[in-house]
């Protein structure tokens, strides 16, 4: 329990009045010559049980009455046990989970979760003495500091964002800020939901952190303020695909899309999801029993394409949102798209060996979809030049790492989404790229050993289809494979260990290095040919994604300067630096940007308690359960209630002094007359 | 008075002077030597009348009730009420106890002006009067006698009676029983403090010898009220160990205490029949004395 005024507790040392008043009045006894012994024999025997008790007690509630009251001028606080531990500190960071999960409404009072806890870390932080304030927000991870905890409530960055949040990220941001700062006493708060999504728990970060936290010299304390409760039944809508293609009317778009219901129920719902283009608005119902619902290619007619396209119309690139009716979170219920007249995917294949070219080149130039355009060019290492950067979507390299101007023109198209493919060369050099290098050829005689162990199944390259199958990564075979040096994270493995592909860690676009080429000689790879054609397309699809004139970006991972962008559509009250982090529509140049929520949002797993105990584990952690029906403030001034001790007291005490219920005792012939004459 | 050679601190002449005009009369009948102012077991010739009775050959032809003869023609006795004295043992209860006094006087001293008082009167109106000091058992005993010169030797053990040692009454008073011959007026003055049924026996035991038990029970206001305001250390005026008490804590339990002892004191001297005084010490003896001697008038003229 802490205190407003805890120099008054010194006031304490008076509780012991009545015990000081017991001893001196035990002290001050009398000695007197007595005759009826046997009724003070009696009344021992009968003092016993609740009799003896009594009196204690009696001093017990004199003492207490005395406490309370000191504790009422000290002015006490609560919040369970949490008053108890928290404040006193030199540095307060509150860590806040802006993500859209935290958008989730109560039914009753209609609070999200993010506002109740701010509101509760506001009302909480006001009675805690800090010497600072430092917020840390999930969209930035960026330490500043508040003039007051009351500024928690008040800020724009302090409100609901589309971008997920990463509470590795926030911890580690709050680690350094601790460690640059020189913090005294440090007390981390942390309001979340705790989703999964959010907070990583197999993230190798956590390891770091604990250790991080813990070698600091300074006291840290972290309590975390859970808002774990999910909304069943809550619904959340996702454009999984938009496509635009043209037909003999104009264009149409291609919109798929995804509905996922929380719980495990089976209760039959209906759905009226309302597509939008450009403003125009259009329901359909979906009806569905289980947690999930899937609409594909659901048409939406354009019009004609030349005619609008010659009216400047923005019909050839525009832009929509699917809808759901109002629910539990409505940071879930839109998701944006964007789309655009379908420019040519075009890849660029270097390769030394016309072997691995063409199997590339297959792979490549042949589109999932028949109404797209895409085109593969081989080149050999001498026309490096002529390639036209700015509309390469996607790189497959199979020829010593480029050095020097290549490289630079590599790493500018993965710095704005593009993707590349680095192939191993009969000769490797000694380049390196990404902090990665070819090593030496090696030769797998064994056939057990060019197996594949295993691959990364749930996203990236090898990600399973949409349907939910595996690619046949387990059916390739590997024959010779070229040893890689540098940080990279493997999407397969052969038996051995050796990583068959791996990407590098890059932070925007994606560059990935194969370990073996397509080269029957080396592998199954255009053999069996599946595997390959499907890593190509898309990593062909996700550069043209962020190289194309509509893009879509996931909030909080959006790629380049977002000064320029404009707002088209989406929440107006959100400020223009926040764009890249909250969904919604924005031109930037002559494109367009589609930000949505990414797509673990759309689960609502909950971090369960073991995993959260194992991450805070060995460090000072506490967890407050909230919620945000609750109107009562996690610490709170809580005086009236030891005001009202005391006065219970001094009740108690009153009725333990009463004389006990004896029965009328008439002295019987003993008559009072005059005093006894001597 | 010549025999009260020297003044008695614990005679008061007025006192006695006023009580002189009551006279002390037994509840039952008594076997006296000589002729007195109580009632016998057996026919007399006092003024008076008790029964008729169908005369027997061998009767005084004197006591022929002649005019009984006139109206029924028969034979007829009459005959009168005996007046005998009586033995009155007078019983002092010299414990330890009877030393404590709140107001100035003893529970002993009390008892001295009683006991003292009661003799005198007795002595005065021809009975016979002895005296026994008890404690843990017979301190002291004077057999009664109707000698005045005898008084003396009484007030003389009265007066150097000291409260002394623990109570063994009831045992005491067994004994007593035993030992006082022929009916007698036995005068217990005490605080009994021992357990009421360990009295029952000895109460029952006197009364089966027929003789007439009179018990002054002295009890002093401060053992009544136990108006104490300070934590006390009570020392056993008999010799027990030491008691510490706050009164706060334990008056309540030692008010109960004492009204269960003298409810059931009060249910004891009933069903025993015993002339029971329970007595304030605060109270003026005169009071109690003249309350006892009326009482036993009232029956006596009831009779």
């Amino acid at each position: 329990m802490r205190f407003i005024e805890p120099i008054l507790l010194a006031g304490l040392v008076v509780a012991a009045l009545p015990i000081i008043i017991h001893l001196i009045n035990q002290w001050r006894y009398q000695t007197i010559r007595w005759g009826a012994m046997m009724f003070l024999l009696a009344a021992n025997r009968m003092s016993r049980g609740f009799a003896r008790l009594r009196q204690w007690l009696i001093l017990l509630m004199r003492v207490l009455a005395i406490a309370c009251l000191v504790f009422v001028i000290a002015r006490p606080l609560a919040g369970g046990w949490l008053a108890l531990t928290a404040g006193g500190a030199d540095t307060t960071i509150l860590l806040l989970d802006r993500s859209p999960s935290m958008a989730e409404q109560d039914s009753g009072s209609g609070q999200t979760k993010l506002a109740a806890g701010k509101r509760q870390l506001a009302d909480a932080m006001s009675h805690l003495r800090s010497s600072r304030w430092i917020l840390i927000e999930s969209t930035t991870n960026q330490p500043r500091e508040l003039e007051s905890p009351a500024a928690l409530e008040q800020l724009a960055e302090t409100g609901p964002a589309s971008a997920s949040a990463d509470l590795p990220a926030m911890l580690s941001a709050a680690r350094e800020y601790m460690a640059a700062n020189q913090t005294g006493r440090t007390e981390i708060w942390i309001c979340s939901d705790l989703r999964a999504n959010d907070w990583n728990a197999d993230d190798a970060r956590w390891e770091a952190l604990r250790s991080g936290l813990a070698a600091l010299p300074q006291s840290v304390r972290i309590h975390l303020l859970a808002l774990a409760r999910t909304a069943p039944a809550n619904l959340s809508i996702r454009a999984t695909r938009v496509r635009r293609r043209e037909t003999t009317d104009g264009a149409e778009l291609l919109v798929s899309l995804r509905v996922e219901r929380e719980g495990n129920t089976d209760r039959p719902v209906s759905v009226p999801i309302q597509f939008e283009v450009e403003g125009v608005k259009s329901v359909v119902n979906a009806e569905f029993a289980g947690s999930e619902f899937e609409l594909r290619d659901h048409r939406i007619p354009l019009g004609r394409g030349d005619i609008n396209r010659a009216a400047g119309d923005l019909r050839s690139q525009g832009w929509g949102r699917v809808s759901l009716p109002a629910d539990a979170n409505r940071a879930d219920n839109d998701s944006y798209f964007v789309f655009s007249e379908a420019d040519e995917q075009r890849s660029v294949i270097v390769a030394d060996e016309p072997a691995v070219a063409e199997a590339l080149r297959l792979a490549a130039s042949v589109p999932v979809d028949p109404t797209e355009r895409i085109a593969a060019e081989p080149i050999g290492l001498d026309q490096i030049a002529t390639i036209e950067w700015d509309k390469t979507a996607l790189v497959l390299w199979q020829a010593p790492l480029p050095e020097g101007e290549a490289a630079r023109q590599l790493a500018a198209l993965v710095d704005r989404g593009g993707q590349v493919i680095f192939f191993p060369p009969r000769q490797a050099g000694e380049a390196e790229i990404f902090g990665v290098r070819w090593g030496a050829w090696k030769e797998i005689s064994d056939a057990a050993a060019g197996a594949i162990d295993g691959w990364r199944g749930d996203e990236d390259l090898l990600a399973n289809t949409q349907s939910g199958q595996a690619l046949p990564v387990g059916e390739l075979k590997v024959r010779k494979l070229c040893s890689l040096s540098g940080d990279v994270t493997p999407l397969a493995t052969l038996i051995g260990g050796q990583p068959l592909l791996a990407r590098a860690v890059t932070p925007r676009g994606g560059a990935y290095f194969c370990t073996t080429t397509p080269a029957p000689a080396d592998s199954s790879l255009a053999g069996d040919g599946v595997v390959l054609y499907v890593a190509v397309q898309r990593a062909l699809a996700a550069g043209a994604a962020a190289l194309g004139g509509a893009r879509q970006m996931t909030a909080g991972r959006v790629i380049g300067d977002t000064s320029d962008w404009r707002r088209v559509t989406g929440d107006e009250s959100v400020l223009s630096t926040e764009y890249a982090y909250q969904a919604g529509v924005y031109g930037s140049g002559d494109g367009l940007v589609a930000v949505n929520r990414s797509e673990g949002e759309d689960r609502a797993e909950v971090l369960p308690d073991e995993r959260l105990a194992g991450l805070f584990r060995g460090i000072d952690f506490s967890r407050i359960d909230a919620d945000t029906t609750s109107t009562s403030p996690l610490i709170q001034e809580i005086w009236r209630s030891f005001l009202a001790a005391m006065m219970a007291a001094l009740v108690i005490e009153a009725w333990l002094c009463l004389p006990r219920p004896v029965r009328s005792w008439n002295p019987g012939p003993v008559m009072r007359a005059a005093p006894a004459a001597a | 008075m010549s025999v009260l050679r020297k003044p008695r601190e614990f005679l008061d002449p007025q006192v006695l002077a006023r009580l002189a005009g009551i006279p002390l009369f037994a509840r039952h009948p008594m076997q006296g030597t000589v002729s007195g102012r109580h009632q016998s077991p057996h026919r007399g010739s006092s003024v008076e009348f008790a029964e008729y009775r169908k005369y027997v050959p061998g009767d005084d032809p004197r006591r022929m009730d002649w005019r009984a003869y006139g109206r029924s023609d028969r034979y007829y006795v009459k005959e009168f009420e005996a007046d005998t004295n009586l033995r009155c043992c007078l019983v002092l209860d010299t414990s330890g106890s009877m030393d404590f006094g709140s107001r100035g006087t003893t529970k002993l001293e009390y008892a001295r002006r009683i006991l003292g008082t009661l003799g005198y009167l007795a002595l005065q109106q021809g009975d016979a009067v002895g005296l026994t000091c008890i404690a843990a058992g017979v301190v002291r005993q004077i057999p009664p006698r109707r000698n005045p010169a005898h008084l003396s030797a009484v007030f003389d053990v009265l007066q150097v009676a000291r409260s002394r040692g623990p109570t063994q009454l009831a045992d005491t008073l067994h004994e007593l029983a035993e030992t006082v011959r022929q009916r007698a007026l036995v005068v217990i003055v005490s605080d009994l403090f021992v357990e009421p049924e360990l009295l029952r026996g000895a109460f029952e035991h006197l009364r089966f010898r027929k003789h007439d038990l009179a018990v002054f029970h002295l009890l002093d206001p401060l053992e009544l009220d136990f108006d104490f305001r300070r934590p006390m250390r009570f020392l056993d005026m008999e010799g027990g160990a030491p008691i510490f008490a706050e009164p706060n804590t334990i008056a309540e339990r030692y008010l109960a205490a004492l009204r269960l002892y003298l409810d059931a004191m009060k249910q004891i001297v009933l069903e025993t029949a015993v002339d029971y005084h329970r007595v304030n010490i605060d109270e003026h003896y005169e009071s109690v004395l003249g309350r006892f001697l009326v009482g036993r008038t009232r029956r006596r003229g009831g009779r």
